[in-house]
């Protein structure tokens, strides 16, 4: 087990530049998913490490020790695959000793009919053999072992996928979307136990993912890709409630964050012509952009500081989420209510929306965070 | 056909009986061509390989099992045997395993992969007839190209190889004309012919490996090549594999252009090269004795029988997972 250190990680495919400089410090032990749109890299960045590509510039060290330009066989890594990769001639048992095999038995120990009587191929064949009986335990796959991949469900397979990593001890665990190929159901099981997995095992994990709540719900931190770069790498919970760019606060969290223009005139900021409150003085006047997570907007029947109409209602049960057009303007928000206020957003019904100023994040025109911009705004809402 | 239907809707008898004899006159075609041409010739030729019918004489006399007796006696047919297997045992090989080695090379290069692709499959394309006689002259014993080839390495240090030093010594071999490499002449004239198809079939066979299982068997701990052919390559090629042994043995029992090109006139020297498909000929075509032609045909029709047997059985129980 080890940590990991990825210093300005570039890498080009002809004239595109896939990622620019990625640099990423991994504790031993620690559970990091990279998390991003189709195309931000994450995928690139993975096999890099993995050894599977090489960089185009930049480093990787694992514990300490740099393996650029090291080959993949030799990292001393495991990997899970989106398609799983699993060897369809062999059988359960047989694929999750391969990493084994090939790293204990020479090349003559391997052989199919002689290879067994060779001086010291039983016991290290017998040492295979109980750790593939073990990894099957912890997977629960056990009664599995004889089958072949053909004849197991997606679940199962993915299973395997995991028993065939983790049969050795690796440095580090890199997994590629294992889940995407997985049904709804059986992914929010799954994550559960890779979760319990790494805790277990006490592993350094690299996950990669598209899917925000795996990486918000398995994490210890998040590294949120976009374009080639990392844009912000914490803590879900820090990621979450305190992104440092718009495109990371836009990207995780569903429904997405709603955005409203704002305006910074003379110290006062103003929402749709509206004052929200006063910054602190010597603030530029400026345009800036509102961050509102949908349970930062309440109904409210009283003095709101925005109405529209419902125009769209989803109900989740727990919870009811209804997209409001905003009276006057082109924009729509999202809100979260209370099932019990259901009865308030029925499909057309108008309805007063206010928010704490408290709970808005602040974004430049770049939409970088302005958090010196957000304390110094002295009053909350005093406006409506 | 009344599968289609949904069994819960109760149908007349009638109704029933109007598809089944749309069903047979739909399929009724094909059986009758395939009866035609296929299955009659097959019977007709089982039942003639217990007479001695010629073509031309108006009755034939039931000999019973005599043809096949002397297929089994006779020297001739041991020779035709000895040659026939040689043959299959040599060229099959050879040329399945040149096939995919000429492929997973083709395989690893980019765009120049395509010049192989060509240059290789060049034979496949032309007529072997062509062929075999351009090859005649090129083994012909003085103006050869290949003797003459080989004279030059005469009186250098290529000499150190025992059979130049003889060839030098006491002249080189005759090749068509000696029963000693007159079969492995065909043999190596069907490899050379043969394997470009191979190795297409292997080709496309290799497109099919899932790429993701190289990464796999990578990161698993397979640093030599030899490692990933076995661990991926291979078994992915397990269906290739058998549809290309099967196809090569059944086109190895089936040489004959180069023999009736080289030796129009029985087989080879000392029938060394007396294949069945040339024996089949030269009984049944050219003596006029259709019974033992028969007889030698429906022994092929076994043999080919046999390897498309093991071929179905393969295919289902060992490389389909």
């Amino acid at each position: 087990m080890a940590g990991l250190s990825i210093t300005s990680v570039k890498k080009r495919f002809g004239e595109t530049e896939v990622l620019k400089g990625v640099t990423l410090e991994i504790e031993d032990a620690e559970f990091v998913s990279l998390v991003g749109p189709s195309g931000c890299g994450k995928s690139t960045l993975l096999r890099i490490i993995a050894g599977l590509e090489d960089p185009t510039s930049g480093d990787i060290a694992i514990g300490n020790e740099t393996v650029t330009g090291v080959r993949a066989a030799d990292r001393n890594l495991s990997m899970v695959f989106q398609s799983y990769a699993l060897y369809p001639h062999l059988t359960v048992a047989e694929n999750i000793a391969v990493p084994l095999r090939m790293r204990s038995l020479s090349t003559s120990q391997r052989l199919p009919v002689i290879g067994p009587f060779l001086p010291g191929a039983q016991n290290k064949r017998a040492d295979i053999a109980s750790a593939v009986q073990h990894a099957a335990e912890m997977l629960e796959i056990s009664a599995l072992l004889d089958r072949k991949p053909g004849q197991l469900s997606g679940g199962q397979r993915q299973r395997v996928a995991l028993g065939r990593a983790l049969v050795r001890e690796p440095a580090a665990f890199l997994l590629d979307e294992p889940l995407s190929n997985l049904d709804a159901k059986l992914r929010v099981q799954t994550r559960a136990e890779i979760a319990q997995l790494h805790r277990r095992l006490n592993a350094t994990f690299i996950y990669v993912t598209h899917d925000q709540v795996e990486a918000m719900t398995m994490s210890d931190r998040i590294a949120v890709m976009m374009d080639g770069e990392i844009l912000q790498c914490d803590a879900p919970s820090v990621i979450y409630e305190d992104p440092s760019d718009i495109r990371v606060a836009e990207f995780i969290g569903s429904p997405k964050m709603n955005i409203l223009p704002v305006e910074v005139r003379d110290g006062a900021l103003s929402l749709f012509g509206q004052s929200m409150g006063r910054a602190a003085e010597g603030a530029q006047s400026d345009v800036f952009q509102l961050g509102l997570r949908p349970e930062a907007l309440r109904l409210a029947e009283s003095n709101p500081v925005l109405t529209g109409s419902v125009t769209h209602v989803e109900n989740l049960g727990a919870e009811v989420f209804a997209q409001v057009d905003l009276a006057d303007q082109t924009t729509r928000v999202t809100c979260r209510a209370a099932p019990t206020e259901r009865h308030k957003v029925r499909l057309g019904a108008s309805v007063g929306l206010s928010f704490d100023l408290r709970d808005a994040l602040i974004f430049d025109a770049d939409g970088k965070r302005q958090r010196r911009f957000e304390a110094s705004l002295s009053q909350p809402v005093e406006a409506a | 056909m009344a599968v289609i239907d949904s069994p819960a809707i109760p149908r007349k008898p009638a109704q029933v009986n109007r598809q089944a004899r749309t069903a047979w006159g739909l399929a009724g075609p094909a059986l009758a061509l395939m009866f035609l041409i296929l299955l009659v010739p097959v019977l007709v030729a089982g039942v003639l390989s217990f007479s001695n019918y010629s073509l031309g004489n108006s009755g034939f006399d039931w000999v019973g099992v005599q043809n096949y007796e002397r297929l089994f006696t006779r020297s001739t047919y041991e020779k035709m045997f000895i040659a026939t297997f040689t043959y299959v045992v040599t060229a099959v090989p050879i040329s399945v395993g040149l096939g995919l080695g000429a492929a997973l090379l083709v395989h690893s290069l980019g765009r120049i992969g395509d010049i192989y692709k060509t240059v290789y499959f060049l034979p496949v394309m032309a007529t072997l007839l062509a062929m075999a006689i351009a090859w005649e002259f090129m083994l012909h014993p003085t103006i050869g190209m290949v003797n003459r080839t080989l004279e030059m390495a005469c009186g250098t240090w290529f000499e150190v190889i025992p059979f130049l030093a003889n060839g030098c010594a006491d002249g080189f071999p005759l090749w068509l004309g000696d029963r000693d490499y007159a079969i492995w002449v065909v043999c190596f004239i069907g490899i050379w012919q043969g394997f470009g198809f191979n190795m297409v079939l292997y080709l496309a066979g290799l497109t099919s490996v899932h790429r993701e299982l190289y990464h796999a068997a990578e990161m698993d701990g397979a640093k030599s090549a030899w490692e990933r052919f076995r661990l991926v390559t291979w078994p992915a090629l397990g269906p290739t594999t058998v549809f290309v042994v099967t196809i090569s043995c059944i086109r190895a029992f089936q040489v004959f252009d180069t023999i009736e090109a080289f030796w129009p006139q029985g087989g080879g020297p000392n029938k060394s090269a007396y294949v069945m498909m040339f024996a089949i000929f030269e009984k049944g075509i050219q003596q006029n004795l259709i019974g033992i032609g028969s007889a030698i045909t429906m022994l092929f029709l076994l043999f080919v029988m046999f390897l498309t047997l093991i071929q179905r059985w393969l295919v289902e129980r060992k490389v389909h997972y």
